[in-house]
Formats: C-alpha cells, structure tokens, sequence
C-alpha cells in the first residue's frame, strides 16, 4: 500500500513546496519509491501467486478495494518506480523541473499508473487507467506546444472512446460474475461468440493505447507536440499499461475468444511492424520518426503477447522493459537536439558528433540498443518474439524479420544526418551532468538486462505460467 | 594451462584492451594506447598458440545460461575444435601485425585511441563467432563485428570533404550485412523448429542418430545459412557493400574487409558442413553463385583506378572462389585459400596503406608510377603480395589456388575452364596495378613527389613478415608431388579434429594431374605477367580517363553499373512506398477520416452543448456521454440479452 501513497503523498507536497525545493525533493521522493519498490521486488517470492496488500470486500455494487501484485505486476511497478526519476533527471536542467504544478502531475502519474499495476478489481483498474489519463492531458495542456489544441483533442478523444469500450466489457463480466475481483472475472464462462466481444472492448482501448495499426493517428502529433517529460511518460509507461493490461487481464478474462481473436490482431500487429518502420525510413521530424519507430516495435510486443504462450510473453516483457529505456534515450536525445539547434529537421541537422562527442557516443549507443544489438536487452527480446511469431506463421515471421533490415535503415539515416558529415553549427553544447547520468544508467540497464535476462525471465515465469494456462474452452 | 582456462584469456584479452583505452585512452599517449592494444593482441595470439598445441579434439567449454524458456535454452559456450583454434590462429596473428601497422599509420590521427577500440572490440566479436559452440554464440559475434564494421567504415565522418560519403558508406554496409543477418535469423529459428537447439555439435548427432530428421527443411535452413553468407562475404547479390567500405581507414581494409570479417560467411559454411552435405541443390546454389561473384568481380577489378577498389574488388572475387570450393565440398581447401588470403591480401592491403601513407592521402593509381625507388620495402613486398595473389609459382596463392582448380576439373572440366578465365583475369588486374603504381614515370606532379617516402620501421616490419608468409604459407598444405610424407598438414589436421569434417573425404588429384595443372596454371600466369611488364612498365601506357572509356572497359569502371540498378530496383522503391505510405494511409485516409470522424462528433457535441447552461470542458463532456452509453447499455443487455 505504501507503493500508492508515496506518490500521492509526494505529488500533494509538492503542491505546498516552495518551488526552490521541489526539484530535490522530488528527485530524492522519486528515488525513495524507487527503494520501496526494489524492497517489494527482492522480498517478494516469484512463486506465490498474488500478494494481497489489502482488501475490502464487498462494498456497493460488488465492488471491492483490492490491490496487490504478482510477479509481473511487481516487474511493472519497478519500471515505473526506475523510469519516473530517470525522466526526472533528464528534465534536471530543463526550465519545468523547477515546476511544482509539472513534478506534483508526474507524481500524480506515477500514482495512477501504480494502481493500474496493482489493481486486482476490474473498476478499480479502469478508474486508475482513467485517472492517468488527467496529469498527462495537463501536462500536455499546460507546458506542451501552444498550437496543439487540435492535437490534444485528437488525443484525448481517441483514448476516451477506447476507455468506454472497455469499461463496456468490464460490466458486462462483472454482471455475470456478480463481482468485480479479478479471480471472479477469471472464472467467468464465456460462449465464444460473447468471448469475442467482450475482447474486442478491451481491445479497442488497449490497441488506442499501444497504439495498434491503424489506430495509431494520435501517437506522432502528441508526441511531438507535447514537452520531452510527457513524450517520455507516454512512450515509456503509458504505452506499457496497455500492454500490461492486455496479459493480465485482457487474455486471461477472455480466453474463450483467443482462437478468433489471435488472427486479426497479430495481423494488424504485423501490419504494424513494417508500417511503422517503413514510414519511419523518410521521415524528417526526427520526433516523428521515433513515433513511427515506436509504432513499429511495439507492433512485435502486442502480436507476440496475442501468440498467447510463455515464450513469447517472457521475450514481451524483455521488449517491454528494453523499449521503456529506449524510448528514454531517443526522446531525451531529440529533445537535445531540439532544444539546442531549434529544429527538428534532420535536414537542417548535421556533423554534431564532432562538436558534442559526448553526445555522439551515448546517442549512438541508445540507437545502437534500438537496433537491438548483441548484448543489448533488445537482442534477447526481438529474438524470442520474432522466433514465437515465426513458430506461429512462418509470414508473420518473415514481417517481423523485415523490421530487423528497415530498423537499421531509419535508425541510421536518423543517426548519420544528425550526427555525421561536416559539423552545420559552430557550437552545441556536450551533454550536462545530468543527461550523461541518464544515458549511462540506461546503457547500463540495457547491458545487464541483455546479459542477464534469465533472471527477468524466471522471475515473471510463475505468474505468466498462471495467466497463459487459463486454457480457452470451446 | 588448461585449454579453457586459455581460450577465456584469450577471449577477454581483447574485451579488456578495448575498455581500458575506451575508458582512459584519450588521456594516454598514443605509443601506450597502441602499445595496449597490441600487447593483448599478442597475448591472445599467444594464447591460441597453447591452445592449438593442446587441441586434439572437440572441446566444449560451458560459461552460463544466456536464455532458458519452456520449450528451448541456449548457452553461453565455446567450441574449441581444429577449425575454430585455425580461425582463431589467422584472426589474432594477422591482427596482431595489423595492429602493429596501425600504430604508424594512424599517428596523425585525433581519434587514435578511438580507433584501437574499435579495432580491439572487433577482435572480440570476432573471436565470439569463431569460437562459439552454437548458432546463437556465432550469431552474437557475427553481428558485433558487422557493428564494429560499420564504425570503422565510417571512422572518419566528419571529414569536410568525405564525411559524408563515409557515413553512407558504412551505413551501406551496415544494411546490407542486416540482409544477411536476417537470414541467419530465419536459419537460426528453421534449425529450432528441426533440431530444438542450436549448439553444432548436438545438430550434428542428432542427424546421424535419427535419419528422419533430413528433409526438404535442410535446403530451407541451408539456403538461409548461405544468404547470411552472401551478406558477410560479399557474394552476389549482397557484395556492392565491400567496395564502398574501402573508405574506411587502410588497416581496417586490410584487417576486417580482407582477411577477417569477410571470411565468416566461409567460416559458417564450413562449421555447418554437417548440414550443407545433406543439401546438394545448395551446394550446387554456392558453387555457382561463388563462381559468378568470383567473375563479375574480377572483370570489375580490371578497370578500377582507385589502389584500394582494385583490391576489394580482388578480395570479392577470391572469396568467389572460395565458396565455389565450399560448393564442391571442399571444405579444407576453402580454409586453406582463407588462410594464404589472409597472408596475401593483407600484405597487399598494408602495402597499399603504406602507399597511401606516402603519395600523402591520394588513392589514384593514375597520379602514381615509379614509386619502387623511392618506397623499396613497400615495392619489394607488394610484388610478393601480387605475386602471391596471382598465383607465381611456388608462392603461397599457387597452391591454394591449385587445389581449388583441381577439384573443379574434377568436378566438371567447364567449370575448370571458365575457373581460369578468372584466374586469369585476377593476374592481369593485379599486374596492371603493380606496373602502375611502381614502374613507370610519376604522374602526380612535383609538389606531390617531394613528399614521397619511405613508411617508418614500425609499419614496414609488418609488411615483411607477411610477405614472408605468404611465400611460404604454401607449405601448410602442400600437394602430393613434392614430398612423401606429411604433405596436406592443414587438411588433415582440420579433417581429423572438426565436427563433421571427418567423415567427408576429400580426394587429393592424382600426382599427376596436380602437376599437369600447375604448369598450365604458373605458364599463363607467367605469360600474363610479361604482357602486363610489355604493357604497362615498358610501353608505359598509362590508364585512360573515365570519360575515354568505352566498350568493356566503360563497364568495367562503371561496376557494371550495379549500383544504379539496385538503387532502381530496391532503394527508389521503398523510398517512395514510405513516402506514399505517409501522404495517402497516414494523412489523407487515417487522420483525415479521424477527423471528419471527430468533426461529425463535434458538430453532435455542440448541437447537445446548447442545452447545457454552463462551459462544460471536453473531458467532463465525454464522461457524461459514455455513462449515457454505459447507462443504455445495461439497459439494452438485461432487456434482450440473456447471459
């Protein structure tokens, strides 16, 4: 429980703070969540199902007060609870860190997206899931780009839709449980037919978030439009709700529709992959180009999660933890780019790694991690997915390989232009102290989750056996 | 010592030089970064020296778990075997000269310790895919070096006038080796499926203990397998790659491009033999496609002007000629041709540094000539080097190249045949190259050649003791007309002590015939270096202009235009699918249809907005619209749904 009040706690101090101090405390918050959660993580016995923190049965409508965590659950907390200082610190020596409004929001984000990772109550999820969506749309609306009105709309549109869809077919199970607690959702049985559309509301919500081809419209304009901090917040811990939500509740509550539902959406996933990728190959925008990017990798983690077995769900949460650091490091790294020459054109960039080796280095190292290089987390990742996607149709395979080749292709040309060729500018400031510290954690991090991923493995292995052997009856 | 106690030494000596001058190289002086960096390349050579002493059978060494999932596990482990201690011999004492060489030839430069980590972490992938014991190991390494490969390629991006070409060079490289490494993917997920683990040495018993295990699904993995090659190796379809990335620095020319890297995809045939000897139809696939490679490039070769084209082209077209050995089954004689090629191109390649080094950057074999005056080391072993490659009797070329055409006159006599145009055409380019560069009146004018002169010791006693081996790197595998006992050493020594090559017999032609051959080969040979001397040192034609070019030659130098083809062919047309892809699906259909999608709400939004009193913002709006819909939804269920 202390996991969900830290944050709460933190983000209301930081409303009364002075505004001198809420950088540090914040910092230093934000590291204490991090401790609490890496407690939680060592202490927790990967082999016990569900550690229940609390539980109230039973209130109005068969709702009930309950959180805990199994292994996957605690793997996901320690994400968020590591990447929130990480964004924290890259914002270090930016004009917002010094906001309280923007650091109490990030925290109140945190709290949202702790409870979506501990919520073992299917309204209590979609509020949690609901919630997250306020700070970001503050974020985005207060410190984003003043042009982009339209573009939030798009955005908040689009993600409400979905959350209705969802919240449709959370009723309709809980109506047949008569509850709302996760195991009694489990223990619904569905005809086929009903299965299906139950999955197809969660789907619909889940795919917006991803975002799934074609369903992806609002990504590209919001991230670019919105401050590095939300750009970040999105792609390395909203993004992965969805994902989450998809292996811990999505599948197991609708296993009946899995056969007819795997079909289209790892198709779509597929679709995705190169679409993303293939799009990405021309783009200018640099930010726009690590959207697609984005779109494209985490087209392989939603078809390997549909593949619905331990594999694939091992290597999905390898991919998902490796594209949270990722995501960091690219958007970080354009929005150095941004902030210091004024554009995001690739066209206008150019020969920078002579003037900012520093950045040259660790930029290229968090590209060479996107392209999932051997002994970087990616590599284990990629690899499993990809062999579940081929083992699963050898075409679907044969996509997902493609991205390997036209990953190379965007990823350098984004790098080279940038970074290469005779330098443009005649002064680019190295990175601070604070950008090399993220830059090395995430390398770091990338490196020993590559190296040893086994652990990673073994650790989410129990509640991922638990949630993928809830065998579909028809 | 213990061999796997060695074979770690010699792996992390590498990794080791590479983080210390990656970490505090910029602080050190150049001699002591270069010193490091070559220090732990002679240990390692050292090492793999013990080791080879000590190797008498197929050794596993087992490190830890990389990967463990329900239905597969792969390990971090090495596979000490004849070929792999081979592999590992060349790649650490090649380099270790390569080293040496670079330490004089890269003085001037600012990013002398970046250089020497790249160079010591690509030692390091290296010897990961030679020494690994399974498909996962080998391909950790082989796309580490194809990383390593394109830093080195483009070690010199900000370059004002090259920069730029450099960078697309090795991003070219670096692509088109992803071509191929996702084929070795695919190969490595169709052997999953076949075989439930990647480790050489359990594929291989699992073939022979249980028969059914052959089927249609080898020529897949096989042919996969071979793709992975083409991309490493510079064979058709995938070679444009390697001459482009001449512009990287002359000893990563020398090291990666010539006797290292580009030799893996030889390397992963040969390790898979068990698997290629099962599947004739892509044996039959290499031999031709190595056989074509082998031609086109060395037709391309004769027309080239830049020193180091000339020699990648070279390199392509030997590596040609290797697969078309692999083809043939004969496994040993390709590493045999690895083997004096390594010795030979390398030589040739620091030569041509040293050259470089000397006509102060320039590359055009135009501006050159005469230059065996005033560089006489360089000269001297640059002839051996040409000598070597083009296969002068007695030297170590001849006879690797011997071995090659003999069994291709086994194999089929057009095959020999056509073979020898090759062969042919490879002595004619390189003497071409030779007379330009050191015979002959200098052409470079007379600014440029005061500055000519001889490299300093530290880059020329490399160049010595390769020419040194590849004189005598001949011996290693002589044929059975010069001796009674003890001939074919590296053949036996690789058949008797690798997984798989033991079973395969490689016939040795008949004294006889061996002799035939190699006097049809050294005549033509001979008589190609007296039409070249003829040519170019005593009539002193000189190469033609581009524009002057016609016919042939216009092809020849134009690379038979490959390049323009395959960026109308590939390039063009992603390009503008991406292109297309964002102006029609993402704008015009998805985010236009999104909003004329929101439009139509926003339009329902305000008609419904006017009965409300107060500003309602947007988001309060919709969540009172999805409880009507929420609220209608219970409604509609518990009325007609019976659930």
């Amino acid at each position: 429980m202390e996991l969900l009040i830290l944050p709460l706690i933190l983000g209301l101090v930081m409303l009364i703070l002075p505004s001198g101090w809420c950088k540090l405390v914040g910092g230093l918050g934000s590291l204490a969540s991090l401790g609490i959660a890496s407690y939680h993580l060592m202490g927790f016995d990967p082999l016990t199902q569900v550690v229940m923190s609390s539980s109230i049965d039973k209130m109005a409508f068969g709702l009930t007060l309950n959180f805990g965590y199994d292994s996957l659950g605690l793997v996901m907390i320690m994400l968020t609870n590591a990447i929130i200082p990480l964004i924290l610190l890259s914002n270090w020596n930016r004009e917002l860190a010094g906001n309280k409004l923007f650091t109490a929001l990030v925290f109140f984000m945190q709290l949202g997206l702790l409870g979506v990772f501990t919520a073992q109550d299917g309204i209590m999820f979609y509020i949690f899931w609901e919630f997250t969506l306020l700070p970001i749309f503050l974020i985005l609306y207060w410190f984003g780009a003043k042009e982009n009105n339209k573009v939030l709309f798009k955005f908040f549109i689009y993600t409400l839709v979905g959350s209705l869809a969802m919240l449709l077919s959370f009723i309709a199970l809980g109506i047949n449980a008569q509850s709302f607690a996760y195991q009694d959702l489990v223990n619904v049985q569905l005809s086929q037919k009903m299965a299906c559309w139950v999955m197809s509301g969660f789907l619909l919500a889940f795919a917006i978030k991803i975002p799934l081809f074609p369903f992806h419209t609002w990504q590209p304009a919001t991230y670019t439009s919105s401050p590095m901090a939300g750009t970040m917040l999105l792609s390395a811990l909203m993004l992965k709700m969805a994902l989450y939500g998809m292996m811990k509740w999505m599948l197991p509550l609708t296993s009946e529709g899995i056969e007819v539902m795997k079909w289209p959406v790892i198709i779509l996933g597929a679709i995705g992959i190169v679409y993303g990728a293939v799009i990405a190959i021309k783009q200018n925008d640099i930010k726009t180009l690590f959207a697609f990017a984005s779109i494209s990798h985490l087209g392989l983690i939603a078809a390997g999660i549909m593949v619905f077995n331990t594999a694939a769900w091992s290597g999905a949460i390898i991919q998902i933890i490796n594209h949270s650091l990722i995501s960091i490091g690219l958007f970080l790294a354009a929005d150095i780019l941004e902030k210091r020459t004024g554009t995001r054109k690739l066209d206008e960039l150019g020969g920078i790694a002579k003037i900012a080796p520093r950045f040259g280095f660790w930029f290229a190292a968090i590209v060479f991690a996107a392209l999932s290089i051997p002994f970087s987390a990616g590599f284990i990742g990629e690899f499993i997915l990809i062999k579940e996607l081929f083992s699963f149709h050898v075409l679907i395979g044969i996509l997902a390989v493609s991205s390997l080749i036209l990953g190379a292709v965007y990823m350098l040309r984004s790098y080279q232009l940038s970074m290469f060729g005779p330098p443009k500018l005649t002064s680019f400031q190295d990175l601070t102290w604070n950008e090399t510290a993220v830059f090395v954690v995430l390398s770091i991090s990338i490196l020993i989750i590559g190296l040893f991923s086994t652990y990673i493995i073994d650790y989410t292995a129990p509640a991922i056996r638990v949630l993928t052997a809830i065998t579909p009856t028809n | 010592m213990a061999v796997d106690k060695l074979i770690l030494i010699l792996l992390a000596l590498p990794l080791l030089g590479a983080l210390v001058n990656g970490t505090i190289g910029k602080k050190l002086p150049n001699l002591l970064v270069g010193g490091i960096a070559t220090g732990v390349m002679l240990l390692s050579f050292v090492c793999a020296l013990l080791v080879f002493n000590q190797t008498n059978d197929t050794k596993i060494i087992q490190l830890f778990t990389l990967l463990s999932l329900d239905d597969f596990a792969i390990n971090a482990s090495l596979q000490v075997d004849a070929l792999s201690i081979w592999m590992t011999l060349i790649v650490t004492g090649v380099g270790t000269l390569i080293h040496v060489f670079s330490i004089g030839y890269m003085s001037h430069d600012k990013g002398f310790y970046k250089f020497f980590t790249y160079l010591n972490l690509f030692i390091f992938a290296m010897l990961l895919l030679i020494l690994g014991s399974n498909y996962f190991v080998l391909f950790f390494g082989w796309e580490g070096v194809g990383i390593c490969s394109y830093l080195l390629i483009g070690f010199h991006y900000s370059d004002a006038e090259k920069g730029i070409a450099n960078s697309i060079a090795a991003r070219k490289a670096f692509i088109m080796n992803r071509i191929g490494d996702a084929g070795l993917l695919i190969g490595l997920f169709l052997i999953l499926a076949q075989f439930h683990t990647l480790e050489f040495t359990e594929i291989a018993e699992k073939i022979a203990i249980d028969p059914s295990l052959i089927n249609g699904s080898i020529i897949g993995i096989t042919i996969c397998l071979f793709i992975a090659a083409t991309g490493k190796s510079a064979q058709i379809p995938l070679f444009t790659w390697l001459p482009d990335a001449m512009a990287g620095p002359t000893p990563v020319s020398a090291l990666i491009h010539a006797a290292t890297m580009v030799t893996a995809g030889i390397y992963l045939v040969v390790r898979s033999n068990f698997l290629f000897e099962l599947a004739p139809l892509t044996k039959d696939i290499i031999l031709w496609i190595g056989f074509a490679t082998s031609m086109v490039a060395a037709f391309i070769a004769m027309r080239q002007n830049d020193i180091k084209k000339v020699l990648a082209y070279s390199t392509v077209s030997q590596l040609g000629l290797m697969f078309v050995a692999l083809g043939m089954g004969a496994y040993t004689v390709a590493i045999f041709h690895v083997t004096t090629h390594a010795f030979f191109k390398a030589l040739l390649f620091l030569g041509s540094g040293s050259v470089i080094h000397a006509m102060s950057d320039e590359q055009d074999i135009r501006l050159m000539g005469g230059l065996r005056k005033k560089l006489p080391i360089t000269h001297l072993t640059f002839l051996i080097g040409t000598l070597a490659i083009a296969g002068f009797p007695l030297l170590s070329g001849f006879y690797s190249k011997d071995e090659i055409l003999g069994h291709a006159l086994e194999h089929s006599p057009i095959l020999y045949g056509t073979l020898m145009i090759s062969v042919a055409l490879t002595a004619a380019y390189m003497f071409r190259l030779y007379f330009l560069v050191f015979h002959g009146e200098f052409r470079g004018g007379a600014t440029l050649e005061s500055h000519v002169h001889e490299s300093k010791p530290i880059m020329t006693m490399p160049l010595v003791v390769l020419a040194i081996l590849s004189v005598f790197g001949g011996l290693l595998n002589l044929p059975g007309i010069f001796l009674s006992k003890g001939t074919h050493w590296l053949s036996h020594f690789l058949n008797s002590h690798t997984a798989g090559l033991e079973k395969i017999k490689e016939a040795h032609a008949e004294p006889n015939t061996t002799m035939a051959l190699m006097a049809v080969a050294s005549t033509m040979t001979i008589i190609i270096l007296i039409w070249a001397y003829n040519n170019y040192a005593k009539k002193k034609k000189i190469a033609l202009a581009d524009n002057e070019l016609v016919g042939w030659q216009l092809w020849s130098n134009s690379k038979l235009y490959l390049d323009e083809l395959y960026d109308l062919l590939f390039v063009k047309p992603i390009e503008w699918l991406s292109k297309t892809c964002y102006a029609i699906v993402e704008i015009k259909v998805l985010n236009q249809g999104v909003f004329g999608l929101a439009n139509l709400l926003g339009k329902t939004g305000s008609l419904i907005r006017n009965w409300q009193t107060g500003l309602l913002s947007n988001y309060l709006f919709w969540m009172v619209f999805g409880l009507i819909g929420l609220i209608s939804y219970y409604i509609i269920k518990l009325q007609f749904w019976n659930f």
